[in-house]
């Protein structure tokens, strides 16, 4: 039976009311990590420790309410398309609480304003652009006000101003909720091959002498991190030379 | 040395392809057992949700009662044409009535609409499910803390159970109807012979009944299907495109390999 490693070695730990960033390049096991810490994948070894609770022993109805604490946000916002802005802001706040409507109105209103997007309330989330569609996940993301909140490359495909806007978003909501961020923070902890190779201040990652880590940072594409896919293949024999 | 064990090889890379289909089969069988046993823990949630059951009863039920009418007022016309046709050479011509009516309550009815609401409602179930699953939505629900078999599958699969009877009494209803238009108005057949017929011929447990029980079988076996075949998509186009195709030919030979057992059965 084939066996593919994801990850192996990780030693992660993101401090209370920070923000902490994993890096890497494509297909490393970032998300990899954000899925084992949301619960959504179990680690074959290994503990996953979330205020103070190991992921993996907690029952199904425990991960509920853990996840009722937590906030993700996915790379393309997954807005659920057979609702209005304002029914996938108020998803979380309809299931897990006894509010009335006019009050969820209000907090509907209040985090849409947060990410600058008051008044989308009736659109549909095919009527918005892809940056548009992020904040709107980001305000539906934090509707419950989370103590952890996880971003899933929150900044592909956004053009500098939208990606201004969603960085500065972040830190903001972070501070207002004193929440633990895993994103991009003082301490990074950079990956490759599904290992944490290197960590630090952003200084201390710019002036590392990691091949790998050098060559991330300077966009090189001669080095030691192939971007290449190893296959098992010969290309020139696939095709014929 | 080295052919003896490249022949080995080889046998057991047959072997294994002969058997692979088996056991994704049985793999199949037991996923979807465990997800109908998950439906089936998860109705008092839903049940509390009435207006999703109602949304999923407006998509799958509502929206197939235009294909359904349309196919069953036809194959009602064809059921008077070729039994008065046939009736007529025994001098029978008078029973066309039972005959449409028992053909269409015993079997036609249940099965072809399964059949159709597989095409129409299932196959837009199993697309949906699967979009959700290759846009993340599935996933985002989980993070939400909010299950999505209880949320998403579970009111489509209780929407479209309900609707596969209904619309199968009104596959019937049409049919008779289209027997009736055939044989009376175009064929000059007495109305009160083929009615009376109809009436005098047709036992209600027996006939009418077990339609509706076949049609409930019918509409359980679809509906999971399709739900399940959305569920277990590869979350790419070309999984969901796969997927839909496997929901309408996986339902239409489930419901006719069912049919030919609950008939050995009830009749």
């Amino acid at each position: 039976m084939f066996i593919l490693t994801i990850l192996s070695g990780i030693n992660l730990e993101a401090k209370t009311g920070k923000i902490t960033a994993i890096m890497g390049g494509s297909g490393c096991g970032k998300t990899t990590v954000l899925r084992l810490i949301s619960g959504l994948i179990k680690a074959n070894h290994g503990t996953v420790q979330v205020f103070g609770e190991n992921i993996n022993n907690l029952s199904s109805k425990q991960l509920s309410e853990f996840r009722t604490h937590m906030g993700m946000l996915f790379q393309f916002g997954a807005l659920f398309t057979d609702m209005s802005v304002y029914e996938n802001v108020a998803f979380t706040l309809k299931e897990h609480t006894n509010l009335p409507e006019s009050i969820i109105k209000k907090i509907v209103a209040m985090k849409l304003n947060a990410v600058g997007l008051f008044g989308t309330q009736d659109m549909m989330p095919q009527e918005l652009s892809g940056g548009m569609a992020r904040r709107i996940a980001l305000a539906r993301a934090t509707a419950l006000d989370p103590y952890l909140m996880l971003y899933d490359e929150p900044f592909t495909g956004l053009d500098p101003i939208s990606l201004n806007v969603a960085a500065m978003l972040i830190k903001k909501l972070g501070e207002a909720f004193n929440q633990t961020v895993i994103l991009v923070t003082h301490d990074i902890y950079f990956m490759a091959n599904g290992k944490i190779i290197a960590e630090g201040t952003p200084e201390e990652i710019k002036n590392t002498d990691n091949p790998l880590v050098c060559q991330f940072i300077k966009g090189e594409i001669k080095g030691p991190f192939q971007y290449k896919y190893e296959s098992k293949m010969n290309y020139n024999e696939f095709i014929g030379i | 040395m080295i052919k003896e064990n490249y022949i080995v090889k080889n046998i057991f890379i047959i072997i294994g392809k002969i058997g692979s289909p088996f056991t994704e089969f049985i793999l199949s069988l037991g996923n979807i057992t465990r997800l109908f046993i998950n439906i089936l823990g998860s109705l008092l949630y839903t049940f509390k949700k009435i207006p999703l059951i109602i949304k999923e009863l407006y998509f799958s039920g509502v929206r197939s009662i235009i294909i359904i009418s349309v196919s069953g007022l036809f194959v009602g016309m064809v059921l008077g044409l070729q039994g008065y046709n046939t009736l007529q050479r025994f001098g029978s011509v008078s029973m066309l009535g039972s005959l449409v009516a028992i053909s269409l309550l015993r079997e036609l009815g249940p099965v072809l609409t399964a059949i159709l609401f597989a095409s129409r409602a299932g196959s837009g179930m199993t697309a949906e499910i699967g979009l959700m699953k290759a846009t993340e939505q599935l996933e985002a629900m989980n993070v939400m803390a909010i299950d999505p078999v209880k949320y998403v599958i579970t009111p489509k699969f209780l929407g479209g159970i309900i609707s596969v009877p209904l619309l199968a009494a009104l596959f019937n209803i049409c049919g008779i109807y289209g027997g009736y238009f055939v044989g009376v108005i175009l064929l000059n057949m007495d109305s009160g012979t083929f009615w009376s017929q109809m009436h005098d011929s047709i036992i209600f447990h027996e006939d009418v009944f077990n339609g509706i029980i076949k049609s409930f079988i019918f509409g359980i076996t679809v509906n999971l299907i399709s739900v399940y075949q959305g569920f277990v998509a590869k979350p790419t186009a070309e999984g969901v495109s796969s997927a839909t195709t496997k929901t309408v030919v996986n339902s239409a030979l489930s419901v006719l390999a069912l049919d030919y057992v609950l008939t050995a059965l009830m009749f």
